[in-house]
This record gives C-alpha cells, sequence and structure tokens, in this order.
C-alpha cells in the first residue's frame, strides 16, 4: 500500500520592501523556479500575514517556513529550528519580527487540534532591513542555499521534489526599487 | 492623576501606541501615535500605472486584496474605463469574502479576550453551556460534547502554564463579567473560527488564483478566464465549488458570530454607554452592479453629530462632494509641512521628533471630510445604510436588536449603537449582510455566464497628458480611497487615505482630535496598571497600522509595555 501524499507548505514570510527582510519570498521563488515537486505541495509567498498565517498552516504535516531571524551571528547565517525551539516557554528564542503571528497562529491551531504535525523555520540572519531597499548581496546569495536545502528536507521526508532540467525565470516582480535615498528626499 | 502609556497596543495589526490621562477612574485626554513609518506611496511613483496595484497590495500584510482593488478602481477612474460585470461580480466576491474573514478574525482572535475570561472555563458546566447555546442558535457545533473537549483543553493549558500564549489577557480583572458557561461557548467558537477563516481564504483563492496575494485583476477587469467547456477556466464546476464553500461559511457567520456579538452586548451593556467620540460618519457606495459602477449594493453617506436625519448620500465613486471635501493635515504628524492639502497634491517627505504631545507625534496624517474628523468603518457603513432606509441593513440590524432584546430585555436603538459595543455589534451586522450579499453576487455573475457574456476585462488606454483619478472601497475598517496622477502611463503621485488614517487620526491644526482619541475621553479605567477598558474601546475600531514594521530589537518582548507615570 502506497502512504497518502503528504500535505506540505513551503512558506516565505517578508517584506520585499525591506530590505532583506524581503529574504523569505525571495527564497521561496528560487525554491519554486528551479525544484518541481508532487501537487500536494503548495508554495507561497506569504509577505507579512500576521495572524492570518493560521489558514496556511491549518491542518498541514509539514510546514517548512523560510524567515529572518535576529539573532547573535554573522548576516548570511542560515539556521534551522523546529517548533519547540520557540514556543515552549523556557526557549525565548524570538524568531523576527513577524513572530508575534507564528507565536499566535500556532497556539491557536494547537487548540484547535489543526496545527502542522512538524513545523521547519529555516531562518537566515538580516545584514539590513532598510526601506526601499531589495535584498543585499549576501543574502541573496543564500536564497539558492535556502531552496536547495528546503528540497532536501522534502526528500528527507518521502515527499518527491526534484531539479528541474530548465529552471523557470524567477518572477521578481518588486525589483529594482526606486534607491533608498531618493526615497527619504523626495 | 496618572499617566498610563500603551506601546505596543497588542493584538492589532502593526504598531500603535495609546497614551492616556486618568484621573477619578476615567480618561481625561489621550493621543493615538503610530509608531512607523508608511512611505509604500513614494514606490509607486514612476511605475507603470498597469502594475499600481500588485505594489499596493504589499501596503499591509493582511489589507493586500483592499489595496489591490482600489489601485485598479483609481487608475480606472482617471481613464473613464468601463469595467464588464462579470469583473465587477469577481471582484465584490472577493472583497466580501476578504471582509468576512477579517471580521470574524477580529471579533474572535484579536478581540474576544478582551472580554471573556478563559481562566473562568474549568469551572463552567458544559451541559448548561450547550443548553445556552443551543436555545440561542440552530448552529450544529454546541454539543455538550463539543463544549466538554474545549474545557478539557483549557484544564490542560492550564496546568501546563501555559495560558501565556493566549495573548496576555488580564485574567481576573473586574471589568470580565461573563459566566463561566458563556466564556467556554465563545472561546469555542474562537477555536472553531480557524475553520472558517480558511474556508473564506479559499474562495479568494479559487477566484484571485493566490491568496492573501491575489494574481488575477487588472486595470479594466480581472483576468479570470470564462469558458463553461473548458477545465482551466471559471466553469460550472468552479461556480459550484464556490457556491459550497459559502454555504459553509455563511451559518456560522449568521448563526455563530452575529448570535455571539448579540449575548456579548446584552451581557455588557453598560459599553453602549462608552466610546462614542466622533459622531461624524463616513461610508463609501460599494459592490457595483453594473460596468459603469451607477448602482451599488451597498450604499455611501455622510452623517454629522451622530443625527440620522442629516444623512447626505454619496451616490456613486463620481461623488464631487467627496472627491472637494477630502483633505490631510500632517501638523501634528512627522511629515513636513502643516495645513490641508487635497491627496492629489499629497506629500509625505518624514519629519521625525520623537513623541510630542503638543507638537508632532505620530506617523498617522489627520485627515479632514470639509475640515472635520470623521469616524469610518462597520458602524459608519450600518448607521449610513440604516438612515437611508437601505432594506439589507435594516434586516440584519433589526435581527440583532431583536436577539438582544430577547435575551435580556435590553432595548438597542441606532443612538446606543454609537458607541464602543455599537462598533462590535456593526462588524457583525455587517458580516451577515455581506453574507447575503455573497450569495446574491454569485448567482449575478453565474446567470450572466449562461447568459453567454463571457467578457471580463477592457484593455486600457493611457493618454500623454496628465489625468487625475480616484478609486474608493468601502474596505472593512472603512472607507479607503487611493488617489494618482498619470502621465503616460506612469504614476506621478499617489496617495492612499486609509480607514485607520481617518480613526486614528492625531489632532489636526486646529488641535480636533481623530476618532480614537475622542472616544478615550470618559473611558472607564479601574486600574491605571491593566487598561483592560482603554483596549475594549481601542480595539473596537479594528486597528490595522499597516504591517510593513521590522525593527524588533533581538530580546524585545512583544508583551506590551504600560507604562503608569
Amino acid at each position: 500500500m502506497i502512504a497518502p501524499a503528504l500535505r506540505v507548505a513551503v512558506i516565505g514570510i517578508g517584506n520585499v520592501f525591506l530590505g532583506d527582510d524581503g529574504f523569505g519570498p525571495l527564497a521561496v521563488e528560487t525554491f519554486r523556479c528551479r525544484f518541481e515537486c508532487e501537487h500536494t505541495v503548495e508554495i507561497h509567498d506569504l509577505g507579512t500575514p500576521g495572524l492570518d498565517l493560521a489558514p496556511y498552516l491549518y491542518g498541514q504535516d509539514l510546514v517548512l517556513l523560510v524567515d529572518t531571524v535576529q539573532a547573535e551571528g554573522t548576516p548570511g547565517t542560515l539556521s534551522y529550528y523546529c517548533e519547540d525551539d520557540f514556543v515552549s516557554r523556557s526557549a525565548r528564542l524570538r524568531v523576527t519580527g513577524h513572530d508575534p503571528g507564528l507565536w499566535e497562529a500556532l497556539a491557536h491551531l494547537r487548540l484547535a487540534g489543526q496545527s502542522p504535525s512538524e513545523l521547519i523555520i529555516i531562518g537566515v540572519i538580516p545584514e539590513s532591513c532598510g526601506f526601499g531597499e531589495g535584498v543585499g548581496a549576501v543574502l541573496l546569495d543564500r536564497a539558492s542555499i535556502a531552496a536547495d536545502n528546503i528540497a532536501n528536507l522534502l526528500v528527507q521526508r518521502g515527499v518527491s521534489c526534484r531539479r528541474r532540467s530548465i529552471p523557470i525565470p524567477q518572477h521578481l516582480w518588486w525589483l529594482p526599487l526606486p534607491e533608498a535615498a531618493s526615497l527619504a528626499t523626495s | 492623576m496618572a499617566r498610563v502609556s500603551i506601546d505596543p497596543v497588542t493584538r492589532i495589526e502593526g504598531h500603535l501606541r495609546i497614551d492616556v490621562e486618568v484621573d477619578g477612574g476615567t480618561v481625561q485626554k489621550a493621543w493615538a501615535s503610530c509608531t512607523m513609518w508608511r512611505g509604500l506611496e513614494k514606490i509607486l511613483r514612476g511605475r507603470d500605472a498597469r502594475e499600481g496595484w500588485v505594489f499596493a497590495q504589499r501596503f499591509c500584510g493582511v489589507c493586500t486584496t483592499v489595496h489591490a482593488v482600489a489601485s485598479v478602481r483609481a487608475v480606472e477612474d482617471a481613464l473613464s474605463l468601463e469595467i464588464p460585470p462579470n469583473a465587477q461580480y469577481i471582484r465584490n466576491l472577493i472583497l466580501i469574502c476578504h471582509a468576512l474573514h477579517d471580521h470574524i478574525v477580529h471579533f474572535y482572535h484579536l478581540s474576544a479576550l478582551d472580554w471573556i475570561d478563559v481562566t473562568t472555563i474549568p469551572s463552567a458546566d458544559p451541559a448548561r453551556a450547550a443548553s445556552i447555546a443551543e436555545g440561542s442558535s440552530t448552529w450544529q457545533g454546541n454539543s455538550r460534547r463539543e463544549l466538554q473537549a474545549v474545557q478539557d483543553k483549557v484544564k490542560g493549558l492550564i496546568a501546563s502554564g501555559q495560558l501565556g500564549i493566549l495573548s496576555h489577557g488580564y485574567w481576573g480583572h473586574p471589568a470580565m463579567h461573563l459566566s463561566p458557561e458563556l466564556n467556554l461557548i465563545f472561546f469555542s467558537h474562537y477555536l472553531q473560527a480557524l475553520e472558517f477563516q480558511r474556508k473564506s481564504c479559499q474562495v479568494v483563492a479559487i477566484l484571485g488564483g493566490k491568496t492573501p496575494h491575489i494574481q488575477n485583476l487588472a486595470v479594466g477587469g480581472v483576468m479570470n478566464a470564462i469558458n463553461l467547456n473548458s477545465l482551466a477556466t471559471m466553469n460550472m464546476d468552479r461556480l459550484g465549488m464556490l457556491q459550497s464553500l459559502l454555504q459553509d461559511l455563511i451559518p456560522f457567520v449568521q448563526q455563530v458570530f452575529l448570535v455571539d456579538a448579540c449575548l456579548l452586548a446584552a451581557s455588557y451593556p453598560e459599553w453602549f454607554h462608552y466610546g462614542r467620540g466622533v459622531a461624524n460618519y463616513l461610508a463609501v457606495p460599494d459592490l457595483p452592479l453594473d460596468a459603469k459602477a451607477t448602482k451599488f449594493d451597498l450604499p455611501g453617506g455622510v452623517i454629522m453629530n451622530g443625527d440620522l436625519g442629516s444623512v447626505v448620500p454619496i451616490k456613486d465613486w463620481q461623488d464631487k462632494a467627496f472627491r472637494a471635501s477630502v483633505t490631510e493635515d500632517s501638523t501634528r504628524a512627522w511629515y513636513q509641512g502643516g495645513g490641508p492639502l487635497q491627496p492629489w497634491k499629497g506629500e509625505s517627505t518624514p519629519d521625525y521628533t520623537d513623541f510630542k504631545e503638543d507638537a508632532k507625534y505620530t506617523w498617522v496624517k489627520a485627515p479632514r471630510y470639509n475640515g472635520l474628523p470623521m469616524q469610518v468603518g462597520p458602524l459608519a457603513n450600518i448607521l449610513v445604510g440604516y438612515a437611508s432606509g437601505h432594506a439589507l441593513t435594516h434586516k440584519w440590524t433589526n435581527t440583532a436588536f431583536q436577539t438582544i432584546s430577547s435575551v435580556h430585555g435590553l432595548n438597542v436603538s441606532t443612538n446606543d449603537m454609537q458607541s464602543t459595543m455599537g462598533r462590535y455589534l456593526a462588524r457583525a451586522i455587517r458580516s451577515a449582510m455581506l453574507s447575503d450579499l455573497a450569495l446574491e453576487h454569485l448567482q449575478l455573475l453565474t446567470t450572466n455566464i449562461l447568459n453567454g457574456d463571457d467578457t471580463t476585462y477592457n484593455p486600457p488606454q493611457f493618454p500623454a497628458g496628465e489625468v487625475t483619478g480616484m478609486g474608493m472601497h468601502e474596505a472593512p475598517r472603512g472607507g479607503l480611497s487611493h488617489w494618482v496622477v498619470i502621465e503616460k502611463g506612469v504614476f506621478t503621485n499617489y496617495q492612499a487615505v486609509v480607514p485607520t488614517t481617518w480613526n486614528a487620526s492625531p489632532r489636526d491644526e486646529k488641535g480636533i482630535p481623530g476618532p480614537y482619541e475622542t472616544s478615550l475621553i470618559g473611558n472607564p479605567v479601574s486600574d491605571p496598571v491593566k487598561p483592560l477598558e482603554v483596549l475594549r474601546t481601542v480595539h473596537s475600531f479594528d486597528p490595522c497600522m499597516a504591517c510593513s514594521c521590522h525593527t524588533l530589537d533581538a530580546g524585545g518582548e512583544e508583551i506590551a509595555q504600560v507604562k503608569v507615570l
């Protein structure tokens, strides 16, 4: 008997107008263009949804969530966290400025019995989150690594995911942004 | 006298700081300050006007479709472009379902914990709770077993010491006085609401291609292909899926959300006496029914000084009075310049000074209508509809009034509605109305398609000279307008006058405060260290401060700082 396919969501969180904060959307777009998955894998750029994150986590078997993390370390460092790393009371790790939504959405879903069976957060330390900047050079380079790691994590869990022989062109509609300097003065 | 500063206010979208001066247990003065800069309009200058909506829907992480639609409507207005009826209906359905989602999340997840004390739930009698719930609603999910299961979960949560995940509620506060049974019922619906939040997202996803950022919009209509004989387009299967999702969603709105709002109102009648604030109301017409947008399912209008007899309709989006009356003032906001400017001439050059209560203290400008502050939102929507004799508004407002009266014999009038509790109730009434309208607009779409109309788009043509346009939407939080100036197909100015700007407005050049600030005067505060009553009134507006902030520090606790000075 073949096990039913896992319901999977690959989610990028972040504000594409705030420099490195746009890493999540960039990483999932990179993943979508380079890899092909079975149809039970949803890929979402959710922007900055706050509590509206809940419907996308609801009842999933596996969620991979890419976001920026405010932690000590070199900008561009990629780290992996599981749900307990930041939900439990003892571990006070705060994942990004968006995590109030994540924290509460998970708490609600746990109580309703609909939280994801497994949640992995792929966090990156940002260099600069200035208004009107694109993702900076250091993190731009990490998006490919994050995309490869998403694929590895999926394959390890038995989700069918393979590299496209010809990648789809990326749709980074928000680039180029106007110069940050001219935004402040214009 | 105590000075209380709540920074940030929790359980809202974005960052808001509220300062109040409390004397003799009531608020004497109040200041609302938005602590982040929303400079996104600048990103739109120089962009292709056909693509503005893609950027506008990132103005806020929550109110995505709202800004997308206002943006295309502004450009279409500048070009006097008609929109095929199919496109109007599809946009309307998206807007309705987005609003239902938003209103459900606000009532349960963003504000219920101001009124329900979760810590009393273990002492509730589930059988009695089930009998109360089943006595007031035909909803299927109120069985004793269901409620017992929720009670067990809460007991487990309390035993594990993890109650803190529930938004730092003011448990045991003297202003909380629901019975344990009602707390259990509300909390059970709080958890069930998650499923319906998801269903309304699914409707938006089917029509918009994706959520939360829809992909089907275009200046001139929508990009949904309609072909009843094709599997890949809008066909009878898709229309049937929409119908079935709506049939799941609507009973939750009309038999749970509305009933809960009525029970809450009947249990806290004193809150019809607080929070009136600015009693000038503005609602804009929405849910257009024809290509030229001459007829609407939601009426617009202006009410001054709380007098429903004074209602002046805003008949359509061309309304000259509306265009001439809206200004924004930055005397007390962190922008250069000061006095009122018409939005097409609006400027947003930052001039940050720190919080100075006698000078500049917020990133929100002060919008004015003929020089006066206005309250926008579901309450304005309901009052304008009621005053204009709008049948659907009367139907659901009267249903709510009768339900409240049947519970505790409390008679609520449209005058009582102008209050903190009135704003909660109005949001539920509006949701019940929107549920009826969702089915109506799906039917309109289906009939139009079956009649052989598959048009969804009229291509735009941009003149070489300068054109100006304005797009309106009666959004979940109230009247929204985008004001654009276009030259050779490119934006040369872009200003969004958003609902929260109307309501969170600071004082203006004449020193007149905005709706949040005015509504807090006279608000009770029994314990300045736990200003729960202030939160009730602030949350009643459903603040959304445009979620573009990313400035929390690594150790930053999200728990609000309440400082008493």
